[in-house]
């Protein structure tokens, strides 16, 4: 086709005026596929440290955490005569260890289960959580702290008594007297074990794409399996294979997961119902993860288990995200906030130099285009010729953005540029030592500083977005110098002297 | 200068001239033309009151000194301005009344244009600038190839036909353009200074070319020229100034 063959002819044999244009619109798409590039690496690097936070798709974590306060009238005081009646069935005197029951000289090897931080609620919430609506998903989760004590029991009385309230915050409640059997054989071990739901994985505490070694749990099957952590596995040498004993129950060591930043680092995993059962925890759950209909519907469905659910604390993902600090959230605001502006920018000015170009060629071509309309060429022939130059040149910027764009990115990657994130925990953000009131830290949640590389990614998406720009922008052009064309007169073929 | 055989070209059709009341031979008729360019004070008549006709295969030559309005009468008789007032026909049709889009069509259909710049598409091979002219017209490539083959034969140029006009002389330049203002088989042909560019023995060449023109293929021909010897040649010089007809020296019986 002729309108073909006369754009190409012009965007080949005028190629310094179609590099200019082309590289024009192609900074602004380069730079908007690398701004791009970096904001998604950036949200990636959130995600991951974020991510082992709760399950991939949870949207909300629900439980009854303990109110603790530093003002002096903190500690099992401080809380409600339900809860520590709650605290005392649960816990009992000596953290569940009956003391004053050993005999000196004998032999002891007993697994004590207690809740830990948070009380627990029976599971049969779950079902009226489901119920509230736009919950797309529920799953429980239980986490207690297995006090191990074995050895002989010494010839020492040890008399433990319940100490009476009033005492500040951190050591409040019941001390464990593990201070007390030091100086005999007996030895304490204190390791935390979640139960979860390994039905639903992505709302589990552990989820399969944490799994480092071995495999997640199986959905049926063998009731003995353990998930253990990484640093758990390293201090006490375990190994995909390994066995473990809870309870008097041998488990099968079938998974290391990867610690998490910041989330309920247990030690053990292993599924609710054993665990349940295993503990004397029966149909005790102390979370609930809840999965929003739509991202959309978080706070609206937040907001409501708040209010029917009494005693309960939500979490959302964003109130997890408000606890990541760092060069990482600063790079992010960063990103967010200059990010978008950059592009607009960018953009805009890759389209008003595209424009103007486009503009000073058709002032070049007066007599050029005012021949074409003296020798019969309609106004719509004209703009469509400047339209198809223009537009070529936008596909031109396109692809070379696009390059410029990539590499960019790639060079980005290349500079291994780290951020740090700092997690800080849900209780010292609220100002308590919760994590301390029961003398133990275990199961607490972690903080901690993470280094996250930046991994700047271009998807297929944002390619074509990048392209589909570039085309625009030379679209815009075109149709700005092809208005111009159009309004020239053909007497311009004969008067303009070049 | 290479011998090269012309084809004869037609003259209009029957429908082109169905429409109008004009007969066969008249091309154009002008009557009470002016042209002023811009209005008030710094108002310029640049044609005053201009009376003119043309009829088929005449070869009609515009002279007069700079400034005269020459290039204004070829820009109203090519439909590429309007005049201030008057009335002009062309194949009996009043320009006057059409709109843009009517005069488009009859700058693509009936009239053929040379330029004393020539004016090709410097990124367009010869034969790529001659086909601009039947570009918009509803024909295969492989018509349009032919025609264009044709065309470039008939200018003498068949062997030029992929070259840019930067690797073609002034004469050959001028040459395509002719070919190209004749690819619609116009009923007139209206070129500016079509030598004034060229040095003697190309513009010789464009002479014999638009003679041969009008002798084998009956073309009306309208052109301006400052040259003595292309004026001669025509069969007809109409002499202005300060936008009036000076002269009208019609061809003898004979
Ligand atoms: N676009 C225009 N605007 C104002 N004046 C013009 C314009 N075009 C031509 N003129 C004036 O009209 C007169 C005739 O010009 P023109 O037709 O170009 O004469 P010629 O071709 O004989 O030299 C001149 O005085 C010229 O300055
Ligand atoms: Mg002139």
């Amino acid at each position: 086709m002729f309108f073909f063959k006369y754009i190409l002819s012009e965007l080949r044999r005028r190629r310094g005026r179609t590099i200019l244009t082309a590289l024009g619109l192609a900074v602004g798409v380069a730079l908007v596929v690398m701004v791009n590039g970096l904001s998604t690496g950036l949200d990636n690097a959130q995600a991951t440290v974020l991510k082992p936070l709760t399950g991939i798709g949870t949207d909300m974590s629900v439980s009854r955490p303990l109110k603790v306060t530093t003002n002096g009238k903190g500690g099992f005081a401080a809380l409600s005569k339900s809860q520590q009646e709650q605290l005392r069935s649960e816990v009992g005197p000596g953290g569940g260890v009956n003391f004053a029951s050993l005999k000196a000289g004998s032999k002891v090897d007993t697994d004590t289960f207690r809740a830990s931080g948070n009380l627990t609620f029976s599971a049969t919430k779950l079902t009226s959580l489901s119920k509230i609506s736009d919950v797309q998903a529920v799953a429980g989760s239980l986490t207690l702290t297995d006090t191990h004590i074995s050895g002989t029991v010494p010839k020492i009385k040890i008399t433990q008594s319940r100490t009476s309230g009033g005492r500040h915050g951190g050591g409040g409640g019941f001390g464990p007297a593990s201070g007390a059997l030091n100086g005999g054989s007996l030895t304490t071990a204190s390791t935390s074990v979640t139960g979860v739901d390994q039905t639903q994985p992505t709302l589990a505490a552990v989820t399969p794409s944490q799994i480092t070694k071995g495999s997640y749990f199986t959905s049926g099957g063998n009731a003995y399996e353990a998930i253990v952590s990484t640093g758990y596995a390293n201090s006490a040498n375990l190994s995909v294979g390994s066995k473990i004993t809870l309870g008097g129950k041998t488990f099968d060591v079938i998974g290391i997961s990867s610690a998490p930043l910041g989330g309920t680092a247990s030690d053990i995993y292993v599924k609710l119902a054993t665990l349940q059962k295993v503990s004397g925890y029966t149909g005790q759950i102390d979370t609930a993860e809840v999965e929003a209909a739509s991202a959309s519907d978080v706070t609206a469905v937040a907001a409501t288990i708040s209010k029917d659910f009494t005693g309960s604390s939500v979490t959302t993902a964003s109130d997890l995200a408000s606890r990541v600090s760092g060069s990482l959230t600063d790079a992010k605001s960063l990103s967010s906030k200059l990010g978008t502006a950059l592009e607009i920018i960018a953009l805009i000015a890759a389209v008003l130099i595209a424009s103007l170009l486009t503009l000073a060629s058709v002032a070049k071509r007066t007599r050029e285009i005012g021949t074409l309309k003296a020798i019969g060429w309609s106004r719509w022939q004209v703009v469509r010729q400047i339209c198809g130059e223009a537009l070529g040149q936008g596909v031109a910027g396109g692809v070379i953005g696009v390059l410029l764009g990539v590499g960019g990115i790639a060079a980005i990657d290349a500079l291994g540029w780290t951020l740090k994130a700092t997690v800080a925990s849900p209780a010292a953000a609220a100002g308590g030592g919760g994590g301390g009131f029961f003398g133990q830290a275990a199961a607490a949640i972690t903080s901690g500083t993470t280094a996250v590389k930046i991994n700047a990614t271009a998807s297929i998406e944002l390619i074509a977005i990048a392209v589909g720009l570039a085309i625009l922008g030379g679209l815009v052009s075109g149709a700005i110098g092809g208005l111009r064309a159009a309004r020239l007169r053909p007497a311009a073929a004969l008067r303009t002297v070049e | 200068m290479p011998s090269t055989t012309l084809e004869p070209l037609p003259t209009p059709t029957a429908s082109d001239l169905a429409e109008g009341t004009a007969t066969l031979e008249s091309i154009y008729g002008l009557s009470g033309v002016t042209k002023t360019y811009g209005s008030g004070a710094t108002a310029v008549c640049a044609l005053d009151s201009i009376d003119l006709t043309v009829s088929a295969g005449e070869f009609l030559a515009i002279v007069g000194a700079s400034g005269s309005g020459k290039t204004t009468l070829l820009q109203l008789l090519g439909a590429l301005d309007r005049p201030t007032t008057g009335r002009i026909e062309l194949l009996g049709r009043d320009l006057t009344s059409l709109g843009e889009r009517e005069l488009t069509r009859l700058r693509r259909d009936t009239i053929g244009f040379v330029f004393q710049q020539f004016n090709l598409i410097p990124t367009l091979s010869a034969a790529d600038n001659v086909e601009v002219a039947i570009a918009t017209r509803h024909e295969s490539s492989a018509q349009r190839a032919e025609r264009v083959a044709e065309l470039l034969g008939s200018v003498g140029l068949a062997h030029r036909a992929q070259h840019l006009p930067s690797q073609l002389s002034g004469g050959e330049q001028q040459r395509v353009a002719i070919a190209r203002a004749l690819a619609n088989r116009p009923a007139v042909l209206l070129a500016d200074e079509p030598t004034g560019n060229l040095d003697t023995a190309s513009g010789s060449e464009i002479l014999e070319l638009l003679e041969r023109l009008v002798a084998e293929g009956n073309q009306t021909i309208v052109l301006i020229t400052h040259e003595p010897r292309i004026a001669e040649a025509a069969q007809r010089t109409i002499s202005l100034k300060d936008g009036r007809i000076l002269s009208d020296t019609q061809p003898g019986p004979g």
